[in-house]
C-alpha cells in the first residue's frame, strides 16, 4: 500500500491501480478519504516541534512518533486518558499469578485492511521485536524490544485465537503496564511475514488509518478507520503538523490554524494565554528533573553528608518559580506524585546555607572543592531552561565554597558523555514509559548488579551495570526494597515498600530532587473533549472539533 | 564552441574534488566526540544492547574498514543507511525526497537575484555618482551585510506577526496535499491543477526566497556595477558612441556582453552561497529540505546522511562551476585555450 519511501497517498495508490484492483477489504475503508481536506466531522490539525519520518513502532525511542503510531496502532492494555491507570483494548481481560499471566483478547477487532486481529498477530509482533531465531525478527529495532518485553518474557502461547498465556522470566508487577506501552502496540502478523514496509506505511486495529505521510512538507494525515472497534473518532481527519518554532507553533494555533499544540514554553503560554481562541490546558506530569552526583568518578560524592550539603545549598523552589515560570512543582523523591510510589509524607530540602556549610565541615570539605556539572543546552520537557538551571546551581554553590564549571553540551553528545559515566555531576530528568514507579526506582537508581561490600556505590565499568542509573549508586538497603516491589502483585504492599525506598533515596540524596514538569498544551476554543495524558495517547479518537 | 577536451578535463576533475570532500568529512565526523550507537540506542538501552547497535552498524570495525565500507557505498550512490532520522531507510531515498526543495529555493533564489541585481547594476553604472547610484550601493552594501538569521526572523516578525499577510513557515498550507511528481511545489501544484495549491505555494515560498535573492541580488549588482564602469570607458565603447549609436543601444549591445563576463563567476559563486545560506533560510523558515536534514542529521549523529548531505552540496556547487566555466569559455573562447 505504499508510495515511494516518503510519501505514501493512498490517493495515488487508488488512482494507479484502478478500482478493479483494491482488494474488496479494503474498498470500505480506502474510499472514505478519497476526497482529502475537510471532511465530516471536520479536521483537527496538532502541532508540534517535530516530525516524525518513521511509523514503525519498533524502530523508534521517540515520543513524537509514539503520538502518530498511539492513533493507528492499538495495544493489548492502553491508559486510561488523563490517567495512570490502565484499561482493556485489544485485551478485554487477564490475570496475573506469580510468573504466569492470561489475557483474553477481543474478538471484534480488525486491522484497517480488513484481516482480523488475532493472539497469533501478538506473537508475531513480540517475536518480531525481541527473538533473534524468529524469520522476521527486526534485528535493528530499537531498546525497547528488551525494555518492553524481552527482559520480561520467558514463553507466549496462544490458546485459540483469543487468549494468549505468557510465562515471565520472573514475578514482575509492572508487566501489565509495559503492555500498554505505545512500543508494545500490535502489528499484523501477515504484514510482518510479507515484508511490509512499517517505515512509510501502517496498518493498525486503532481508531485513524494513514492516509498520508509528507515527509517533504513535515506533516502527516490520518483519517478515521472504519473498522475501528471503540468510540469514535470524532473527526474527518486529523493532521499532525510540525512548527518546529514555538513562537509560531502559538501563533498558529491563537491564528486557528491548528486546534492544539503541544511543548510550550512560559512565552508560548503567555501568547495563548492572552487569545481569546485558545486555552492553556494542563495537567500533572509523570517525570522529573533532577541532578545526579556520579559517585563512581567523584570521591567527596561518595559522602552522603556532602550530597546532602548540596541539597540543602541549592534553592530548588526558586528554580522552579523564577527560572521555569511555575510550570512545574518542587521535587522532593525520584517517583513524581501521580503515582502510588510516591511518599507523600516527605518534604523538599530546603534552603538552609548553615545546615550545608556545617555538613560539609562535618564531611573534612570544609573548604569546598570544585566538580565539573555536565548539562543538555535545549530546554526538554523537565527541564525547561537548563543553563539557567546550571547557573542557578554554580551560583547557590559557590555560597559553600564549591566551585561548579558548567559543561553545556548539545543532547546527543551528552548522552554520550553522561553514558559513558565521564561526568563528575550532571542535570538530568525522565520521561516515565509505564507509569509504575519500577519505571523510576529500578530503572534509574538500581545498578542492576550486586552492591560491593561496604561500599553504596559501583565503579561504572563493571560487567551488566545499568548505566541508567548515572549516580552510580547502590545502596543495599533501596535495592532490596526495590526488588522486593517489583516481585509483589499487591499493589498496596508495593506502595509501602516504595515509600521506604522513598525516605531512603531522599535521606541518602544520590541526586538533588528539582521539578516535576506540568504537562501543558494549547487548545483552541473550538476543541471538545480533549483531556490532556501525561502517559499514553494523545487520545484524539474522543476530541470533537466544532 | 567549447573543446570537448575542456569540459573532460574539468570533468575528471570532480573525481578528486569529491573524493577530498568525502574523505574530509568521513574524518571529522569520526574525529568528533560523541557516539552514534549511545544515541541511537537512547536512554534506556543496556550496555549490551549499545553493543548489540554498535556491531550492527559496523562502528565496531576498525576505522579504514569502516572508511572502504563509506566509499563503496558512496561510489554506488546509495551512501547506507540512515542511523536515526529515518531508521533503515537508504539515505539516496531520503535526499530524492528532499533535494528537490532545496534546489527549487537556491533557483528561486538566484532568479530573484538575477532579476533585481543586473538591472540595478548596470544602472548604478550608467547612472554613476548620481542619488540612484548611491541609493544601489547603500543597498548591495546592506543586503552583503544582514545575515540569513537576522533577516528572515524580521521579515516573519513584520509581514507574518504584524501585518499578517504571510505565512510564517513552510512551503504550502496545511490544507493541500498534493501529489509529488518533480518534488518541486509550484510544478506539483501546476502540474496537479490546483490553483489555489499553487497560490498557497507562493506566498509561503516568497519571504525565503526574497532572502535569499537580497544576497545574491547585493553581490550580482556590486560586480555588474564595477565591470560595466570598466567596460564604458573602453575604446570601442566611444567608438560606437561616435558612430551616432544611442547610448541605450551602446551599453546594452556593446557593454553588457563584455561586462558579463566577470559576472558569470560570481553567478556560479552565488548558486554555491545560496545552496549553503539554504541551510539557515530552511532552518528559519522551517523549510525541510536537505538544509535542515544536515541540521537534523548532525544533531541525531546520523553520519550517512551527513556525510551524504554534505558530498551533495558539494556535488553541486562543483557542477555549478563546471557549468559557468563553459558558459565563460563561451562567452570569451580565449579560456579553453
Amino acid at each position: 500500500m505504499s508510495g515511494n519511501n516518503n510519501q505514501v497517498s493512498r490517493r495515488s495508490f487508488l488512482k494507479a491501480a484502478g478500482s478493479a484492483t483494491v482488494a474488496t477489504a479494503a474498498t470500505s475503508t480506502l474510499a472514505g478519504c478519497a476526497g482529502g481536506g475537510g471532511s465530516e466531522g471536520g479536521t483537527l490539525r496538532y502541532g508540534r516541534s517535530a516530525h516524525s519520518e518513521t511509523l514503525d513502532p519498533q524502530n523508534t525511542t521517540s515520543g513524537e512518533v509514539s503520538k502518530v503510531t498511539n492513533q493507528i496502532y492499538d495495544g493489548l492494555i492502553d491508559f486510561e486518558p488523563g490517567e495512570a491507570a490502565i484499561t482493556e483494548s485489544l485485551a478485554t481481560d487477564w490475570s496475573m499469578d506469580g510468573t504466569e499471566v492470561s489475557l483474553t483478547l477481543r474478538e471484534d477487532a480488525q486491522f484497517d485492511d480488513g484481516t482480523e486481529f488475532t493472539a497469533a498477530d501478538f506473537i508475531a509482533t513480540y517475536r518480531r521485536f525481541t527473538d533473534e531465531d524468529y524469520e522476521y525478527y527486526f534485528e535493528e529495532g530499537s531498546a525497547y524490544g528488551p525494555f518492553t518485553l524481552g527482559n520480561w518474557i520467558d514463553s507466549v502461547e496462544a490458546d485459540g485465537d483469543y487468549t494468549l498465556n505468557v510465562t515471565l522470566t520472573q514475578p514482575y508487577a509492572p508487566f501489565l503496564r509495559n503492555l500498554a506501552m505505545f512500543a508494545a502496540v500490535v502489528l499484523s502478523q501477515d504484514d510482518i511475514e510479507s515484508g511490509f514496509d512499517f517505515n512509510a506505511d501502517a496498518n493498525g486495529t486503532g481508531p485513524f488509518q494513514l492516509d498520508e505521510l509528507d515527509n517533504a512538507n513535515g506533516r502527516i494525515r490520518l483519517t478515521p478507520n472504519e473498522n475501528y472497534w471503540g468510540d469514535g473518532p470524532q473527526v474527518g481527519e486529523l493532521l499532525f503538523i510540525e512548527r518546529g518554532q514555538n513562537s509560531t507553533r502559538a501563533q498558529a494555533l491563537v491564528e486557528g490554524e491548528l486546534e492544539i499544540i503541544d511543548n510550550l514554553d512560559p512565552s508560548t503560554i503567555s501568547t495563548v494565554e492572552n487569545a481569546d481562541s485558545a486555552e492553556v490546558a494542563s495537567g500533572q506530569g509523570i517525570n522529573i528533573g533532577y541532578m545526579v552526583f556520579n559517585q563512581s568518578r567523584v570521591e567527596a560524592f561518595r559522602d552522603a553528608r556532602v550530597r546532602q550539603a548540596i541539597s540543602y545549598a541549592i534553592d530548588t523552589q526558586s528554580i522552579v518559580e523564577e527560572v521555569y515560570d511555575g510550570i512545574a512543582t518542587q521535587a522532593d523523591q525520584p517517583c513524581p506524585p501521580a503515582l502510588f510510589g510516591h511518599n507523600d509524607d516527605i518534604d523538599p530540602y530546603p534552603q538552609d546555607l548553615e545546615q550545608a556549610q556545617s555538613l560539609l565541615e562535618e564531611a573534612g570539605y570544609g573548604d569546598g572543592f570544585s566538580f565539573q556539572l555536565t548539562t543538555f543546552q535545549n530546554a526538554r520537557g523537565y527541564n525547561p531552561a537548563p543553563l539557567p538551571t546550571a547557573e542557578t546551581i554554580r551560583t547557590n554553590l559557590g555560597e559553600i565554597g564549591i566551585e561548579v564549571e558548567i559543561d553545556d553540551r548539545q543532547f546527543s553528545d551528552y548522552l554520550t558523555y553522561t553514558g559513558e559515566g565521564n561526568h563528575d555531576a550532571s542535570l538530568s530528568g525522565w520521561y516515565t514509559d509505564n507509569a509504575d514507579p519500577d519505571n523510576f526506582y529500578y530503572v534509574l537508581m538500581h545498578p542492576q548488579v550486586e552492591s560491593p561490600d561496604g561500599q553504596d556505590w559501583v565503579d561504572w565499568d563493571t560487567e551488566g551495570f545499568n548505566t541508567s542509573n548515572r549516580a552510580a549508586w547502590a545502596n543495599d538497603e533501596f535495592m532490596t526494597l526495590v526488588e522486593d516491589a517489583q516481585q509483589t502483585a499487591d499493589q498496596s504492599a508495593r506502595a509501602e515498600l516504595y515509600h521506604e525506598a522513598a525516605q531512603i533515596a531522599r535521606d541518602e540524596a544520590p541526586w538533588v530532587y528539582i521539578d516535576y514538569a506540568d504537562e501543558i498544551r494549547g487548545v483552541g476554543t473550538s476543541v471538545n473533549n480533549y483531556t490532556v495524558s501525561a502517559i499514553g495517547g494523545p487520545h484524539l479518537h474522543l476530541v470533537e472539533v466544532e | 564552441m567549447v573543446s570537448k577536451r575542456f569540459v573532460a578535463k574539468r570533468l575528471l576533475l570532480l573525481g578528486p574534488v569529491l573524493f577530498g570532500v568525502a574523505t574530509v568529512v568521513f574524518a571529522i565526523l569520526h574525529l568528533s566526540p560523541g557516539d552514534p550507537a549511545l544515541t541511537i540506542a537512547g536512554e534506556r538501552a543496556s550496555q549490551e544492547f549499545v553493543e548489540e547497535v554498535r556491531s550492527n552498524l559496523g562502528l565496531d570495525d576498525p576505522l579504514w574498514e569502516q572508511y572502504l565500507r563509506f566509499l563503496r557505498e558512496t561510489a554506488t550512490l546509495q551512501f547506507g543507511q540512515s542511523y536515526q532520522i529515518q531508521r533503515g531507510t537508504p539515505v539516496s531515498s531520503i535526499l530524492a525526497n528532499r533535494l528537490p526543495i532545496t534546489i527549487e529555493l537556491a533557483i528561486l533564489g538566484q532568479i530573484a537575484g538575477l532579476s533585481f541585481g543586473l538591472p540595478l547594476g548596470i544602472l548604478s553604472a550608467v547612472k554613476q555618482d548620481t542619488l540612484t547610484d548611491h541609493f544601489t550601493r547603500v543597498g548591495a552594501l546592506a543586503g552583503i551585510s544582514v545575515p540569513i538569521y537576522w533577516s528572515g526572523p524580521l521579515l516573519i516578525l513584520l509581514f507574518a506577526q504584524i501585518l499578517g499577510v504571510l505565512p510564517t513557515s513552510g512551503r504550502i498550507s496545511s490544507s493541500y496535499f498534493v501529489d509529488t511528481t518533480t518534488g518541486l511545489i509550484l510544478v506539483d501544484t501546476l502540474l496537479e491543477g490546483n490553483l489555489e495549491a499553487f497560490r498557497s505555494a507562493v506566498t509561503h515560498l516568497l519571504m525565503p526566497v526574497v532572502v535569499l535573492g537580497i544576497y545574491s541580488m547585493a553581490f550580482i549588482s556590486r560586480m555588474m556595477r564595477s565591470s560595466m564602469l570598466e567596460v564604458i570607458r573602453q575604446d570601442y565603447m566611444r567608438t560606437a558612441r561616435a558612430k551616432g549609436q544611442g547610448e541605450k543601444i551602446t551599453v546594452m549591445k556593446h557593454g553588457l556582453r563584455n561586462a558579463f563576463i566577470p559576472v558569470i563567476t560570481i553567478i556560479g559563486i552565488q548558486f554555491g552561497s545560496l545552496l549553503g545560506g539554504s541551510v539557515l533560510t530552511e532552518t528559519v523558515f522551517e523549510i525541510n529540505g536537505i538544509g535542515t536534514l544536515l541540521v537534523t542529521a548532525i544533531e541525531q549523529s546520523d553520519y550517512p546522511v551527513v556525510q551524504a548531505t554534505v558530498l551533495v552540496f558539494a556535488f553541486l556547487y562543483t557542477l555549478v562551476n563546471l557549468f559557468v566555466d563553459i558558459t565563460y569559455s563561451v562567452l570569451d573562447p580565449r579560456i579553453d585555450q
